[in-house]
């Protein structure tokens, strides 16, 4: 019951909030709805008994409206809801027109979101994988920034094709289960493919994934759509909807074609490598601050997504602590350099320098969320980043060469931003922007402190992973077993 | 074996001390009043030291070798179980004595040198960072948490580098500090794991007992040896990755003092010695070692010969210095490594503090064509500043004498060649520093607007406990041949596992001092002849030179050599990926997809061309052609 | 009920079938051949009734009324079909003043 709640309350919320006129109460209403969310879903993570597989079925008019979590998908929920009361709390800032349009599609994204995570039926989930891009499409396209139209309208087709891949995989894997005539994840993880269907459904299944995500090629969507989107809508897409890649792919690939994933496996972890370098390398010469940092976003979610594939312990703990954690980071990475942007009216680094002499508060903020990007050890950025290379070293020492080299190009790009951004001289044109107000600290600084606990003590989010990818590991042993028969 | 000693559980108070100041000076510092920062600071760390020097004591009395204090799980993942702890040996000790001591000092003297600045308090904040991550860095039970040490003092060093923002020179050598460390970090990180794969845990203790049991010159551990070396070399500025070093000049000077000479970059040097058991299974990672230390000893050396800023001078004998602690580390001689660490950290810290009290007289200039003369007017300056010089030259009875002469045996014992070598390197660093030494003193006053005076006594007090520290520090470790006891070496043999005897004849150690005492005499002649009788001004950067002078100069054009290698195809290659290949091949790709559909619409759509027949037509013909096909099939 | 199906089983089923095909191919002929969109529309219904005495014969054959019932709903269709279909062409009649099928060759692109 508490999950149907959590599923329906900011959509409810939200459509309430059409009918009201006043900014502020539409504001602070929905600033309340996100905040009840964010309790429920702590109150629900520290009363499971265990973070195994729980589902909570409710079988609404007849159809299969299965609910349920584990491990992950409490990860997942966890940091939807944490981060959403910040994105709604972003708005509040400034004099957008129709706020409550506003408020109510960044609600509706939310429950629908919260239904990609929770959803224990494969049709369930398409159906909310979609109708997450619904909202998005508008928030993006009414509140977007230049070229939005033409933006907006390749990031829907874009992943949109991707989904239509998806959605074939699903009604393939329906026909499969016979008489059971269910899209349910438990039967389909009882399918037991044969190994050669798995090898060409695992695409099927993986483009929507890679699109979302995305992994090297299929980004060409993602620096344009993060440059061009509204403050709001940047947080959600870098925040949240990029996890949804990761969320999938943990859910579809690894129990239903784990042949396929171990087929492909170092096909998918060379294309995840080659991304984080291309990326990080084209961040370093980026003049426009949102560009540099969805390069520096997508060199990240390859990393993540080269851990996703390395099959081991080590690298599933990484990858899903560094969801949270890297969903920390870029949402207050992003919040403040919109609030660069509010203050000096420019994205181009070279049109700044010198802000630190303006607003020196600013400038440890801005570097202080650096330091959680760039991974220094007592960030949560370091935990995340060192679990995924040491998984990854267990793969192949290579592997994690290339996945370190985050590392470095990292501080590259990074510090070079900050320097140009905040160091250097005074600069006669910025020399009398504000600094960082009430508002701007209120966000801030629990986003901020969420990096430097995380990072000091990050047991809690360990715990609550270590059953669920226990049991996901033990997905592929078998299938391991299988493999290596099959290729003697 | 925790209980046992006495209130070894305080350790944790060692770190916390800086941190507390740090928080409350970087919180407040919009509030905090001039000189309230700095000497809240300075209490902070001498509090420390206190700490430690009580902790010393405790140890010492109690006949333990070492002590673990976990204060909680950090990393806990599966069978990968990473503690929060704190290992207080007799090493970690020691170099908890040098960084808060000498720390200590270096505060208090920060005082009056950055009285004037106006963002002192910001100052004093990042000072305290540093001393906490250098404390965890050496305090460390396990790898990881010396790796949030080891990064987190780049971090404040990178800092510290850039303090004076507003240049963008100074913020270029910040990140290129932070750059070239986190190549090493890189390395470091990797041996970490692997040393995690190899022994299922990466705590010293549980490590170096397993590894105790392990075969010599087995190819993983040697692995693992060179990447934590990688580590060391970016860190301790060794070939190659030394070019930050001299650049890292750009900070104040108690930051040059206390980071790039005293502490920060004998990290690697510590962290080598830490894993001595595991070099000790490594020939080859100890020749690699021996080889670099060398070559940077000397190297370093000879580019400091031409040097005209007198930071730049300190800070490539930094570098060549930290070549002759490699060159020992790298023969096996851990204990001597430390101990030149040491005496390093003393004498140098006093090199730089003594220009800092020069360039603040001096009213910031730090070539030293322009100054000269100084001896009379600052003469407490003068006075502590040649007893460093003194002590880095080798000359008994000062400290540098014993640790470099201690090394330089180890040398000789390996091979001639390579004693010939090291020795050369010390009578050029001794060349260099009384050519500092007599440029800056002695002579005349060559700049006129300047008005040289002696620094406040929070100044010169450090310099006079430092230059104390720099002549007598040599005396915690003498040698046999002397009567001495090695009491440092025995001291720190039950943390450090060497590879080589401290002993050898007596006949052929004299006469190895009294061959490199004639030396060195020699040498300090030459430079008193060229620059006091002789009054020789090096030239200005644009008078012509000799090519290999012109090339020493010039460092060799080590930096420009990167630029060109590393710098420029980076940006390059960054432009030609998002140019040529995101802009011209990737999306186009992409966009080409969409339009290929929309012009087969076109296509598509000629079909229908309004006339209602033709619809009716095609449409039975569908059906008659699909009930064909269903027949046939 | 039941003499109405014995009834329909007096005559052989394939007189039926042989009706139906002719009756629907003379309606197809018509759709596809005739320009008087009014003929169309009535060679349409011929080609629905065509099916409709199909159905009704498999139906009373096969004894399951289902047949019939289906019947009822082609017709209600038709008839609405027919509706529309006629007003489509009274408004056809009213603007270019023909009902022939070929005017209507907007429907394009």
């Amino acid at each position: 019951m508490i999950l149907i709640i959590i599923l329906l309350l900011p959509v409810i919320t939200g459509l309430f909030l059409l009918l009201l006129r006043n900014p502020a109460t539409v504001r602070f209403i929905a600033l309340g709805s996100a905040l009840v969310n964010l309790i429920l879903t702590l109150g629900l993570i520290s009363t499971v008994p265990s973070t195994t597989y729980t589902i909570d079925s409710t079988h609404f008019m007849g159809t299969q409206f299965t609910l349920g979590y584990d491990g992950i998908s409490l990860i997942m929920l966890l940091l939807t809801n944490l981060l959403f009361p910040f994105i709604i709390l972003s708005g509040f800032t400034r004099a957008h027109i129709k706020i409550p349009v506003l408020n109510f599609l960044i609600l509706f994204t939310q429950s629908s979101l919260i239904g990609v995570f929770l959803a224990q039926n494969a049709f369930l989930f398409y159906i909310f994988w979609e109708l997450t891009l619904i909202p998005v499409y508008f928030i993006l396209l009414l509140w977007g920034g230049e070229n939005r139209r033409a933006v907006t309208l390749k990031f829907f087709i874009y992943t949109l094709t991707g989904s239509l891949f998806l959605l074939f995989g699903i009604i393939y894997l329906y026909t499969w289960t016979g008489s059971l005539h269910t899209t349910d994840f438990s039967a389909f993880n009882q399918l037991h493919l044969p190994a050669d269907t798995q090898t060409w459904l695992f695409w099927i299944l993986f483009i929507a994934f890679a699109i979302k995500l995305p992994i090297f090629p299929f980004h060409t969507w993602q620096p344009s759509t993060y440059t061009m989107a509204s403050k709001q809508g940047v947080m959600i897409l870098a925040g949240v909807m990029t996890k949804m890649g990761i969320y999938g792919a943990l859910r579809f690939l690894f129990p239903i074609v784990p042949q396929g994933v171990l087929f492909w496996q170092n096909t998918v972890i060379t294309m995840c490598l080659i991304g984080v370098v291309y990326a990080s390398v084209i961040a370093f010469r980026q003049t426009n601050i949102k560009r540099l940092i969805a390069f520096s976003s997508m060199a990240h979610i390859s990393l993540m997504a080269a851990a996703m594939f390395a099959l081991n312990y080590y690298s599933l703990q990484g990858l899903l602590f560094q969801v949270i954690s890297h969903g920390v980071t870029i949402v207050a990475l992003f919040y403040l350099v919109h609030l660069i942007q509010e203050r000096t009216g420019t994205l181009e680094l070279p049109q700044m320098g010198g802000l630190k002499l303006a607003a020196p508060n600013m400038a440890i903020l801005l570097l202080m969320v650096v330091l959680g990007s760039i991974a220094l050890p007592l960030t949560s950025g370091f935990v995340g980043e060192f679990l995924i290379i040491t998984g990854l070293a267990k793969q192949s020492i290579w592997i994690a060469v290339f996945g370190g080299l985050t590392m470095i190009l990292g501080a590259i790009y990074m510090l070079y931003a900050y320097q140009r951004i905040m160091l250097g001289d005074e600069n006669p044109a910025l020399s009398k922007i504000k600094d960082v107000q009430v508002i701007d600290y209120l966000i801030l600084i629990p986003l901020i402190a969420i990096i430097f606990i995380l990072g000091v003590y990050p047991q809690p989010i360990l715990n609550l992973l270590e059953e669920s990818v226990n049991s996901m590991q033990k997905l592929l042993i078998p299938a391991n077993e299988v493999v290596t028969l099959f290729l003697r | 074996m925790v209980a046992s000693i006495p209130y070894i559980t305080l350790a944790w108070l060692v770190p916390a001390f800086p941190l507390l100041g740090f928080l409350i000076t970087g919180l407040g510092k919009n509030r905090l009043k001039h000189n309230q920062a700095g000497i809240l600071a300075s209490t902070m760390v001498a509090l420390s030291f206190l700490t430690s020097l009580f902790l010393f004591f405790t140890l010492r009395s109690s006949g333990q070798e070492s002590a673990t204090i976990t204060l909680f799980n950090w990393i806990s993942a599966g069978d990968m179980k990473i503690p929060f702890a704190f290992l207080i040996d007799h090493l970690s000790i020691t170099m908890m004595l040098i960084v808060t001591g000498v720390g200590a000092l270096i505060h208090i003297y920060s005082i009056g040198y950055m009285h004037d600045d106006e963002r002192v308090n910001s100052f004093f904040a990042q000072m305290n960072l540093f001393t906490f991550s250098m404390l965890l860095l050496v305090m460390g039970a396990n790898y990881l948490i010396l790796f949030i040490g080891w990064e987190g003092v780049g971090f404040c060093s990178y800092l510290l580098i850039g303090f004076w923002f507003k240049n963008p020179e100074f913020n270029y050598a910040a990140r290129k500090a932070f750059v070239m460390n986190r190549i090493g970090d890189l390395g470091f990180i990797l041996g970490i794991i692997l040393l995690f794969f190899t022994f299922k845990s990466v705590s010293f203790t549980e490590v170096f007992t397993q590894a105790a049991t392990l075969q010599a010159g087995a190819p993983l551990i040697t692995l693992i040896t060179i990447l934590l070396l990688v580590g060391a070399v970016g860190k301790s500025a060794q070939i190659p990755l030394y070019t930050w070093l001299p650049d890292a000049m750009a900070g104040p000077t108690p930051v040059s003092a206390l980071i790039h000479a005293a502490t920060m970059v004998t990290a690697g040097i510590y962290m080598i010695a830490r894993s001595s058991i595991l070099y000790n299974l490594a020939p080859i990672t100890l020749n690699i070692m021996i080889g670099l230390g060398l070559a940077t000893a000397i190297f370093a050396a000879i580019i400091g010969l031409r040097q005209n800023d007198i930071k730049k001078v300190l800070a490539y004998s930094t570098v060549s210095q930290l070549g002759y602690m490699f060159l020992a580390l790298g023969l096996g001689a851990y204990s001597s490594a430390v101990f030149h660490l040491t005496t390093h950290a003393f004498f140098k810290a006093l090199l730089f503090l003594g220009a800092g009290s020069i360039i603040h007289a001096m009213g910031g200039e730090q070539d030293i064509r322009k100054m000269g003369g100084l001896r009379k007017k600052m003469p407490i300056t003068y006075l502590t500043f040649l007893a460093g010089t003194l002590a880095i030259s080798g000359i008994p009875p000062f400290s540098g004498f014993f640790s470099k002469d201690l090394i330089l045996n180890h040398a000789f014992e390996s091979s001639p060649i390579l004693y010939i070598l090291a020795l050369g390197g010390a009578l050029i660093t001794c060349f260099y520093m009384f050519r500092l030494l007599y440029l800056v003193f002695f002579g005349n006053q060559r700049l006129d607007t300047a008005h040289p005076h002696e620094s406040p006594r929070v100044m010169t007090i450090p310099l006079i406990i430092l230059s104390i520290l720099a002549v007598f520090g040599g005396f915690l470790n003498i040698p046999s041949l002397f009567g001495g006891e090695s009491g440092f070496s025995d001291f720190l043999h039950k943390a450090i596992t060497s590879k080589v005897t401290e002993e050898m004849g007596a006949s052929t150690e004299i006469g190895l001092i009294a061959a490199s005492l004639a030396l060195l005499g020699f040498i300090i002649f030459m430079a008193y002849r060229t620059y006091v009788k002789k009054s020789v001004i090096p030239a200005g950067d644009k008078e012509s030179q000799s090519v290999f002078a012109k090339a020493i100069s010039n460092k060799f054009y080590i930096d420009q050599i990167y630029a060109t290698l590393f710098e420029k195809p980076f940006g390059f290659l960054s432009d030609f990926f998002f140019k040529q290949i995101e802009i011209k091949v990737l999306d186009p790709i992409i966009d080409e997809i969409g339009i290929l559909t929309s012009k087969l619409g076109d296509q598509v759509r000629k079909l229908q061309q309004g006339i209602m027949s033709f619809y009716f037509f095609a449409m039975v013909a569908g059906i008659l052609l699909f009930i064909i096909f269903i027949l046939i099939v | 009920m039941k003499e109405i199906s014995s009834a329909i089983q007096l005559i052989p089923l394939e007189n039926y079938i042989g009706l139906s095909v002719a009756l629907f191919s003379i309606g197809m002929m018509g759709v596809l051949f005739r320009r008087n969109t009014i003929a169309i529309l009535m060679c349409l219904e011929l080609m629905f009734n065509s099916v409709n005495l199909l159905l009704t014969a498999f139906s009373a054959y096969h004894s399951d009324p289902a047949g019939q019932v289906f019947v009822f709903f082609i017709m209600i269709v038709a008839a609405a079909e027919i509706a529309i279909g006629l007003s489509i062409v009274v408004m056809m009649k009213r603007n270019v003043d023909s009902v022939d099928i070929n005017l209507l060759n907007r429907l394009k692109w």
